[in-house]
């Protein structure tokens, strides 16, 4: 009797776990919508048939205000390469993931053309033109005129409220403030001030040309604005987790492991956005976002930069693959301070031996594209194209014969013996290994250890490869130059340890000359200037840019063309529909 | 009986403990720096060294290992140190599908496994004998992500009977999100089957082998009653301890099975810990992993007190 006394026990404990289990989750999604609800009911009286309609599906209604009987809600599902969240703050977003969805929901001063990041294509966004600069005192002072009556999203209690100067210049010294935002580096030397509700006015130390400075206030990393007494209400921690903008859409609710979802903004100021709200789902795993997409549960996928899969989608018939910029350029970076790659003779050496159309073959065309200097001509100013290069003659077409013999010159007639760590990341992986068997060639015997991506992150930032191969998207050629290039910048011993893991150190008053040039086309020459000499000692071989593949169902209409996206997804907008 | 359960439970103080200290070590010795992993290679530098030091990652390791000890004892899982979150928010919200699944597998597992266990022994050398065996072995034979693979191409893909990814809406549509159980069930709980199968099989052999079958055979008992209450009673409790064993490692299968549905759950929200290197949620899920294959044993155990009274009563 006894032991059924206790196996009834165990039962009911198990039972108990899981019931608990079971109900616990409610804490976590976010509520709120309240307060909006009420104000737009209280706008638009007009509308009485849609009273008895659940709450969600009302607001659409009125907003829209045709008398279209109501249907499910048009919400965007977006299956994204992630297991998570990392920070929707837009000033810790530095993951594709977190971009994609801070890009919705926050604005800048200023913004890349949706679709197309290029430079000259830059539209005002919460400011009402571009802004005035004048010189006081030696130092430049932007004057933005702000856009009035823009509404930050309601945040729970909060209530929706107009943005104004002071909530500009709260965000952009959070930006500035290294507590605060992953970004401070990018505005030392910037102070803010609010002089009325609808002016701000920055201040640089240092003057810079309108091509470094707007970047720094348009919608990317630090130039998103946050609305002050949301971040305040809601605290730094939790403001990451339910980020509260301007944008055409609003964070409605986070599922850990699972998505966050957004719901239209109806007050947005470019108007109400088409779409009734986006799901971002965090999918790691590229077939079953496959799966998703064919089976029809998503409607937009981030795919995988390999020719054979963007064909294969193709082929599927009502799905569409978008191969677009901005390409993340891969650079190989020979260490001078390390032998024998000191001697810039085996490093053009070594150069000559590499095929940038066998790299090119790895993940294919349009995915991949070759370049010819460390900044990408292709999508931003400052770079050099073929044919500048190759009428200097610094291409380093392959020539293998050519680079046997100058090994031989430089006294290693039988090679030498490397070895390097790479990333298990496909991007990564595949270009060392290449390059591995390319090397081998002229009989250098390049050894290649694979570790995981963080650990790769850490290790090569402590100056262990000869050789470091780098992929990444920077804003500008400044950028690319300060942080690849500059003495400061050098691994370890640098003054400001970063990104410089060939130890180049000799043109730092061509980056520093360009940074303060305020004539556009003066500043694109020194640049230009600058990345010569990289190749003339050659200790950056630039190999190729990779673009972003996203597939999507054909009836997603993003309502722009695609050419680059700096938020690394394809940009959902007010103007993106589903045609069902 | 009672001081057998409380034993049991002592034996597992100094298990966790151990648990913990591994877990912390392990944690900080994989490579890779938590504030570049949340900050991205973008960030600037004096931006990582904040982090940094709020993070307490610039304390000594034994200052932080005392502080996640007390932590841990408190049973407080501390903050995401990528997302601010709570850990234990995060985890109650995941853990339900996690749960949910392992239990679903391991009663697939059990109610499909023991039956034909007994059946393919009773028909030993049948049709039915050789079809079972085959089919475990390539039950046994193939991963569960494989298997996955397969059924979300058919049944979701191609039929579209079946979502694809996600776990559903346990809290609001707890009816619904049956639907999404139905595929990671299967391609979890059938390979666990076809080991069940094979263990009561050989298991169930043996038994049917020994004199007091026989005896309860020749006492003209129905062979019903002598496989159930005779046979299948002893045959038992190595089923049991191989159920237990499934129970604890399908916890720990499930983490390519969430991935590859892309359902929540602890699998994927450890997998998701490991690439940010967030390090207070990694620590807090191996900790829950380790504290389930502990209760699992001891449930185990216990049930061995249950089944076998020379158990019970030996201490």
């Amino acid at each position: 009797m006894k032991r059924w006394l206790l196996l009834a026990v165990l039962v009911s404990l198990l039972a108990a776990v899981g019931a608990c289990a079971g109900a616990t989750p409610e804490t976590v999604t976010v509520v709120e919508t309240v307060v909006v609800t009420k104000e737009v009911q209280g706008e638009t009286v007009t509308v009485v048939e849609t009273v008895e309609v659940v709450k969600e599906v009302e607001k659409e209604v009125v907003v829209t205000a045709t008398p279209v009987p109501m249907e499910e809600p048009v919400i965007l599902r977006l299956g994204q390469n992630a297991a998570d969240l990392g920070s929707l703050d837009p000033h810790f977003a530095t993951s594709t993931q977190d971009r994609s969805v801070v890009d919705m929901i926050f604005n800048g001063l200023l913004r890349y053309k949706p679709g197309d990041g290029a430079f000259d294509k830059m539209e005002p966004d919460l400011a009402e033109d571009f802004p005035e600069m004048e010189m006081v005192d030696g130092k430049q002072v932007w004057t933005f005129k702000l856009r009035q009556g823009v509404k930050c999203h309601p945040a729970g209690k909060l209530e929706a409220y107009e943005l104004t100067a002071e909530d500009v210049v709260y965000s952009l010294e959070k930006a500035a403030n290294p507590d605060r935002s992953a970004y401070a580096g990018e505005y030392t030397g910037m102070t803010f001030e609010a002089v009325d509700d609808y002016t701000v006015k920055i201040t640089l130390e240092q003057p810079l040309s309108p091509v470094l400075f707007y970047p720094k206030v348009a919608n990317y990393s630090g130039g998103f604005i946050v609305c002050k007494k949301a971040v305040e209400a809601l605290g730094d921690d939790k403001f990451k987790t339910h980020p509260v903008g301007t944008g055409p859409f609003m964070f409605e609710s986070y599922s850990p492991q699972e998505k966050v979802v957004l719901k239209a903004n109806p007050d947005y100021f470019r108007g109400k956005p088409k779409l009734d709200g986006v799901e971002m789902r965090y999918i790691p795993d590229i077939s079953s976002r496959e799966a998703g997409l064919l089976a029809g549960e998503l409607d937009v996928i981030n795919g995988i930069p390999d020719i054979a899969w963007v064909d294969r989608m193709k082929n599927e018939g009502n799905v569409t693959v978008d191969v677009f910029g901005v390409g993340e350029v891969a650079t190989v970076h020979f260490n001078t301070s390390k032998p024998p790659l000191d001697n810039p003779e085996v490093r053009k050496a070594l150069a000559y031996a590499l095929d940038r159309d066998e790299f090119l073959a790895l993940f294919g065309e349009p995915i991949a594209e070759n370049v010819y200097s460390p900044v990408p001509a292709k999508f931003l100013a400052g770079g050099l194209t073929k044919e500048e290069v190759e009428e200097l003659g610094l291409a380093y077409d392959v020539d293998r014969e050519k680079a046997k013999q100058m090994l031989a010159d430089a006294g290693y007639p039988d090679g030498f013996d490397l070895e390097v760590i790479t990333s298990e990341m496909t991007g990564y992986r595949r270009i060392y290994e290449s390059m591995q068997a390319q090397l081998a060639e002229i009989g250098v015997n390049m050894k290649v250890n694979v570790v995981d991506h963080s650990t790769m992150h850490s290790q090569i930032r402590k100056d262990v490869n000869p050789i470091v191969v780098y992929i990444a998207w920077r804003p500008n050629a400044d950028v690319y130059l300060t942080r690849f290039f500059h003495s400061d910048s050098i691994v370890v011993t640098g003054a400001k340890p970063d990104t410089n893991f060939s130890h180049y150190d000799k043109i730092d008053d061509l980056i520093e000359q360009a940074r303060g040039e305020t004539d556009a086309e003066k500043q694109v020459e020194l640049w230009k200037e600058a990345q010569i000499k990289i190749l003339e000692d050659m200790v950056a071989y630039p190999l190729q840019f990779q673009q972003q593949v996203y597939a999507r169902a054909n009836y997603v209409d993003y309502g722009h063309d695609l050419v680059s996206v700096f938020a690394l997804y394809p940009g959902i907008t007010e103007q993106t529909t589903l045609n069902k | 009986m009672i001081r057998y359960i409380i034993n049991r439970i002592i034996l597992a103080i100094p298990i966790l403990l151990a648990v913990f200290t591994v877990v912390f070590l392990v944690v900080r010795v994989i490579p890779g720096d938590p504030a570049v992993a949340a900050l991205g290679d973008y960030a600037s530098k004096e931006a990582v060294e904040a982090l940094r030091e709020r993070m307490g990652l610039n304390a000594p390791l034994p200052v932080q290992y005392i502080r996640f000890l007390t932590d841990m004892l408190r049973g407080d899982l501390g903050e995401s140190l990528i997302n601010g979150k709570p850990i234990a928010e995060q985890v109650w919200y995941v853990l339900p599908f996690t749960l949910q699944l392992t239990f679903a597998s391991v009663v697939l597992g059990t109610i499909l496994g023991v039956p034909l266990g007994v059946w393919t022994a009773v028909k030993r050398n049948s049709l039915i004998d050789y079809i079972g065996r085959i089919l475990s072995l390539a039950g046994l034979s193939i991963p569960a992500f494989y298997l996955a693979i397969l059924l979300i191409f058919v049944f979701a893909v191609k039929l579209n009977w079946l979502p694809a990814v996600g776990g559903g809406d346990l809290a609001n549509k707890p009816g619904e999100s049956l639907r999404f159980l139905i595929l990671p069930t299967l391609s979890l709980g059938l390979i666990m089957t076809a080991s069940v199968t094979r263990l009561a099989r050989s298991t169930m052999l043996n038994v049917l082998n020994e004199d007091y079958v026989r005896t309860a055979r020749a006492k003209g008992l129905t062979e019903w009653v002598v496989l159930i209450q005779h046979a299948l009673r002893s045959a038992l409790l190595p089923i049991v301890s191989l159920i237990g064993l499934w129970t604890a490692s399908l916890i720990g299968d499930s983490v390519l099975t969430e991935i590859v549905f892309s359902r929540p759950g602890l699998g994927k929200m450890l997998v998701g810990a490991i690439l940010q290197r967030d390090y207070t949620a990694l620590q807090s899920i191996m900790v829950i992993y380790a504290a389930f294959v502990v209760v699992v044993n001891l449930l185990t155990d216990l049930t061995y007190g249950f089944l076998d009274p020379r158990i019970r009563h030996s201490r």
